[in-house]
């Protein structure tokens, strides 16, 4: 491990891989510019599902979950669980009735259904939150890789990176950049399970399928170190776990650039099959994991050097790539699984920003401050919010609040607070009104974040409402809320009444 | 249309009959099993637990080299998921061209 200076092969691999998603990228717009339709080309069922995974794949998946396992074990298990399960609330509560709504964004759905530029709005700026929160977790990622790859501070990855990944966002945007996502997650799937092959191979396990064969591992962890991996509740109750993973699973389901996965894909069902295939590309990322955070206690173990708590918190957030050096892989393979996290966190924050700043240029200054505004205005605005969110994530990124996995938590909690209750009220009961889903977010914003700002003076808060659990009582609270204003005012408008029984459901019979 | 109020009124509570109806079902089922091997098999763990750290009958058991709990959340979890999905798919796609006036599937 050379902490002292650059990792300059992997540097080497990192960047080329960069390079290339830019050249492909303009490649395939050259070839095939008419291929693309509202959203992109049709690409398929299973291209659907890639696109889902690599939209979905963060620094989080990649890198979080890992260091998130290797220190809590079994517990961190919940994110695994949260964020596949989330896909099946998704699917059986959201999926088609979307689609048949037919509004791409959170603020568009909520200005439409309850008929309310104020709740457009709001939802508007809770979409920015969630943006700026999860880039923060990106970011974070995005400065250790980069302070371990040139040898630096943290806090001169974090700088660094974040001009490199500002670049890389304008660069894909002047030119126009399309997003192939097939490839993307290509890349992300191969560099994750390639490394992991050949650490297990190393070590002497079942390697063609690493992420099903380190049980032993497990089991050696226990037999020769004493080390209790599995431990269901030594790192957390069973309120706390299932809270944990409740709200990781309604945040999934409201998260706002999930939800409008559902229009690349020409019809309904070709949208939920593309979904089934998403979730198996991130369930193929989800299982391989644990693994890396075994094989890291293992090795650590091994080597007669476990971490006091303190440091391996420090590290947990790169323990996937501390792993791989540990389990002495050649420097190109290291280089290749950091390639597949900075990639995961690139597309990430790049997609994050854009979204966030056409959110601000287009549901809040066009529609609010000044309508007539011209194209060209609300451009130059997008481009300047882009920088600004980005300013604003970079100095909340050089003293990060958590690990990566755990600062993701806090925007899935928002979602599931906020925009899960709006969207889950809003296609399954009609009565749902405009004064009712504003008090809900409203509501949900202030539960969200009531620990950090009422827990100190009211410790049952804090309980019932931890910040990356806040959901479990949250989302049923806030789904209280809007039912009981709902109630007590007038109804919505009767033809999103009609249009909701007959366009979003049943149109058919 | 010559509908009452009450025909247009969405609840998942009381569907409309028809497709709605249908729909609610197969929904309330994938929940079901969604709701009962994930929160159902942790609240087992608990009350099997021996220890204040949980471990227990299931955490001795063994499944493909991994301890059962261990396997059953970090392996199969995952893949029941998928599977509930793929269950959901077929029923509503059969139910939705049950319910489709033209077989045409120009209700997609």
């Amino acid at each position: 491990m050379t902490d002292a200076g650059p990792n300059l092969t992997p540097l080497i691999i990192v960047t080329l891989t960069l390079v290339s998603f830019i050249v492909a990228g303009l490649r395939a717009r050259a070839r095939s510019a008419s291929d693309y339709g509202i959203g992109g080309r049709y690409i398929g069922r299973i291209g659907g599902g890639a696109a889902i995974a690599s939209n979905w794949m963060s620094a989080a998946s990649l890198l979080g979950m890992g260091g998130l396992l290797y220190l809590q074990g079994y517990y961190a298990l919940a994110y695994v669980i949260g964020w596949t399960g989330g896909y099946v609330l998704l699917l059986v509560l959201m999926a088609g009735q979307i689609r048949r709504f037919g509004k791409y964004t959170a603020p568009d759905f909520m200005g439409d259904r309850y008929a309310s530029p104020s709740a457009g709005l709001i939802s508007a700026g809770i979409s920015i939150i969630i943006s700026i929160i999860y880039c923060t977790a990106q970011f974070k990622g995005i400065g250790m890789l980069f302070g371990w790859l040139f040898g630096t501070s943290y806090r001169n990855g974090v700088i660094l990176g974040s001009v490199v990944v500002v670049g890389y966002v304008i660069i894909s945007g002047v030119l126009g950049v399309a997003r192939n996502q097939q490839l993307q997650y290509t890349v992300l799937i191969v560099s994750f399970i390639l490394p992991l092959m050949a650490l297990a191979y190393k070590l002497g396990y079942f390697w063609p399928l690493p992420q099903f064969g380190y049980g032993v591992a497990i089991q050696d962890l226990k037999q020769e170190f004493g080390i209790n991996f599995t431990a269901p509740f030594a790192s957390g109750s069973l309120f706390q776990w299932i809270s944990l993973c409740f709200t990781l699973m309604v945040g999934t389901a409201g998260l706002p650039h999930v939800l409008s996965r559902f229009y690349v894909v020409p019809n309904i069902r070709d949208a939920r099959w593309s979904l089934v295939w998403g979730l198996f590309f991130i369930a193929l990322i989800y299982w391989s994991a644990p693994a890396y955070a075994v094989f890291a206690r293992l090795l650590e173990a091994r080597s007669g050097m476990p971490l006091p708590p303190a440091a391996a918190g420090k590290m947990a957030d790169i323990i996937v790539i501390k792993t791989a050096v540990m389990g002495g892989l050649p420097p190109w393979m290291v280089g290749v699984l950091a390639a597949g996290a900075v990639s995961a966190a690139f597309f990430t924050v790049a997609g994050l920003l854009i979204n966030g700043a056409a959110s601000f240029s287009h549901d809040i200054y066009y529609r609010f401050i000044n309508p007539r505004a011209s194209e060209s205005t609300k451009m130059a605005l997008s481009k300047g919010a882009v920088v600004a969110l980005a300013a604003i994530v970079m100095v909340i990124a050089l003293d990060p609040p958590g690990l990566i996995a755990e600062i993701t938590a806090v925007a899935f909690a928002l979602a599931g607070n906020t925009i899960f209750p709006a969207f889950l009220l809003g296609i399954w009961w009609g009565r749902a009104n405009r004064q009712g889903v504003i008090s809900g977010m409203l509501a949900g914003v202030v539960i969200t974040f009531s620990t950090p700002l009422f827990g100190h003076f009211l410790p049952f808060v804090a309980v019932i409402f931890p910040l990356t659990s806040s959901a479990f009582f949250g989302a049923p609270a806030v789904i209280a809320i809007m039912v009981v204003v709902s109630l007590l005012t007038p109804p919505p408008p009767e033809e999103m009444r009609r249009f909701l029984a007959e366009r979003v459901h049943g149109h058919m019979d | 249309m010559g509908h009452d109020r009450d025909w247009y009124d969405v609840n998942i509570f009381r569907p409309r009959k028809g497709y709605m109806t249908g729909e609610v079902v197969i929904i309330l089922f994938v929940l079901l099993g969604w709701a009962a091997a994930n929160f159902g098999v942790q609240a087992i763990l608990f009350l099997l637990a021996e220890s204040p750290n949980g471990e227990g009958i299931l955490t001795r058991l063994t499944f493909l080299s991994f301890p059962w709990h261990f396997w059953f959340t970090a392996q199969f979890l995952p893949l029941w998921f998928i599977i509930l999905c793929i269950l959901f798919n077929i029923y509503i796609d059969r139910h939705t061209e049950q319910h489709s006036r033209r077989k045409d599937r120009s209700h997609d």
